[in-house]
């Protein structure tokens, strides 16, 4: 683990789809040592918050020293982030955590639900410069609140949308089981490999459609969101269940996983979406 | 300090220089593994944290051999907070440490739930003497009792548990606090309720230590949302001898160095020759030292 002692810069700020914010920072080692999937603990100073928020990064470029954070505006914490422009410094620690194995050349289906797609940029940069194959399915409950497809240059996009104002209408995991079986699923299990994050009413439902066409849960790998505390496994604060029994800790241990390791049968009780 | 559950059992903050540390009090240890509580477990509540991590650890054994050996070889001294649900089980944790080297001392997490009586050990001082005593007849180790804020009466479980033998109380351990999500009608946390944390509950801790410091005669660690030097000034002016650092670990990992610094910074401003000329009143032990 690399941390950040020096601030990050703040060198652009922008609206990159309805109800979100993305800041480009500029930190150097940041940028150079994150992975895909891994996350970074952003100190926030709205008045009568205490706790640093967890965001992964959406992005990064080694080569100018620059990473993106994508973030909704819900809450103190990410209203006084929001807030930030051009020229601010910002407190990182990171980057923490686990990110997505992208090894392999299985065709990588990317499932965004809501918020979870800002995790998907640079995986979606990094499967394809490994040459991969990689379709990117995105739901949203309006067509406003997609990250415009623009972002994944080089994948096959697909989107849908509750209302049907863009894209399929109904759940995005809909999207997913029209590949299963062929063409890409070829009814073969564990032909395509699926990186997942949204809402846990989204990734429960494509466990169980996983499930269902016998998918083998191991070439399925979640981006976990759960609260979270210090980041760095002290606090044991963003526990969820195991598979088995027990608990992961999100920060160490993920956040991005692979499915079987997850007791999803516990995790709708846990975390509401 | 860094204070029990905020600091793992050390291994997980390498950015932090473990030399600035005064001493790690480590996750409250039970005699077997425990899981912890089913998510969610932690909230952000105004200026604090609620937290009911269900005394998820390794059990004393794993500590006893793996972590304890690596902590002999660190320059800073590792205090193991135990934890238990009956007077035997913290008996035999505190057997299990005593004479291991790593251990620099104990710290009695007395607030849990007593499932023998339904009640805690801490908020009786009769009890909480009887725990402390049965610890204090099986280790020669520090033996420090840490309080639960959630009495009637602080002093007189203090006092009950000097008599029976503490080396040191530490002041407080959180309060209890709820917080509920409007959205779902339902509590945060899984257990409904957990402990507070955070610059919240400081004023509170600092006059439960202003309290007991006046009325017993060994050491009192002030601990409750300590941020800053500021902060671990007012707790060591109330009568405190050391400060322990809790949720701030969480936000900024290097704190307990910041503040070393700015106490430090603190005496050579007001030319005072140590820590021990900062209490307020000359009462308690430190005016007999």
């Amino acid at each position: 683990m690399s941390i950040a002692v020096a601030p990050a810069i703040v060198v652009e700020r922008s609206v990159p789809m309805a109800g979100a914010v993305e800041l480009v920072l500029y930190h150097p080692p940041s940028a150079v040592a994150v992975a895909p999937g891994q996350f970074f603990q952003l100190a926030v100073s709205a008045p009568h918050t205490i706790l640093r928020r967890p965001y992964s990064a959406a992005w990064s470029d080694p080569a100018s020293g620059r990473l993106g954070f994508i973030f909704n505006v819900v809450g103190a914490g990410s209203s006084w982030l929001s807030g930030l422009d051009e020229g601010d410094e910002l407190d990182l620690l990171g980057p923490l955590g686990q990110g997505f194995d992208l090894e392999g050349d299985r065709p990588a289906i990317c499932v965004a639900g809501g918020l979870g797609v800002a995790v998907f940029p640079g995986v979606v940069r990094a499967l394809i410069a490994r040459g991969r194959t990689v379709i990117v399915l995105e739901g949203a409950r309006i067509a406003t609140q997609l990250l415009p497809a623009s972002r994944f240059h080089g994948a096959d996009v697909r989107l849908a949308t509750d209302d049907g104002s863009a894209g399929h209408s109904g759940s995005v995991v809909d999207l997913l089981a029209q590949y299963f079986p062929p063409p890409v699923g070829e009814g073969r299990v564990g032909a395509v490999d699926i990186l997942t994050c949204g809402p846990t009413p989204m990734l429960t439902a494509l466990i169980d459609a996983a499930r269902r066409q016998e998918i083998s849960l191991s070439s399925i790998q979640v981006a976990l969101e759960t609260p979270m505390g210090c980041g760095i496994g002290t606090c044991l604060g963003c526990a969820a269940p195991r598979a088995g029994g027990g608990y992961l800790l999100t920060c160490q241990d993920g956040p991005c996983l692979r499915a079987d390791r997850i007791g999803w049968d516990l995790m709708t009780d846990a975390f509401h979406g | 300090m860094v204070a029990s559950g905020t600091f793992g059992y050390g291994f997980d903050a390498p950015q932090v220089d473990r030399t600035a540390l005064g001493a790690i009090v480590s996750k409250g240890t039970t005699l077997r593994p425990r899981e912890g509580n089913a998510p969610t477990r932690i909230a952000e509540t105004p200026s604090g944290m609620l937290n009911a991590i269900g005394l998820q650890n390794p059990g004393v054994d794993s500590v006893a051999r793996v972590y304890a050996p690596r902590w002999a070889t660190w320059d800073v001294p590792v205090i193991v907070n135990v934890a238990g649900d009956s007077v035997d089980e913290y008996v035999a944790v505190a057997s299990r440490l005593d004479g291991v080297a790593g251990v620099a001392g104990l710290e009695l997490n007395i607030s849990c739930p007593n499932v023998e009586s339904g009640l805690q050990f801490g908020i009786d001082p009769k009890m909480a003497a009887e725990v402390t005593r049965a610890v204090r007849s099986v280790t020669e180790l520090l033996l420090i009792v840490k309080l639960t804020p959630n009495v009637t009466d602080i002093v007189a479980i203090a006092r009950a548990v000097e008599d029976a033998g503490a080396d040191a109380v530490s002041a407080i351990n959180t309060y209890v606090g709820t917080a509920i999500d409007v959205r779902r009608r339902h509590p945060i946390l899984s257990r409904g309720s957990g402990g507070l944390s955070g610059p919240a509950i400081k004023p509170l801790a600092l006059h439960a230590v202003w309290q007991v410091a006046a009325e017993v005669h060994i050491p009192v660690i002030g601990v409750g949302g300590i941020m800053g030097a500021e902060d671990a000034l007012e707790f060591l002016l109330a009568g405190a001898a050391a400060v322990q650092l809790g949720t701030v670990n969480y936000v900024r990992p290097q704190a307990a160095a910041e503040v070393h610094d700015g106490i430090g910074a603190y005496l050579v401003e007001h030319d005072l020759p140590n820590m021990r000329a900062l209490p307020i009143r000359r009462a308690g032990v430190l005016s007999h030292v």
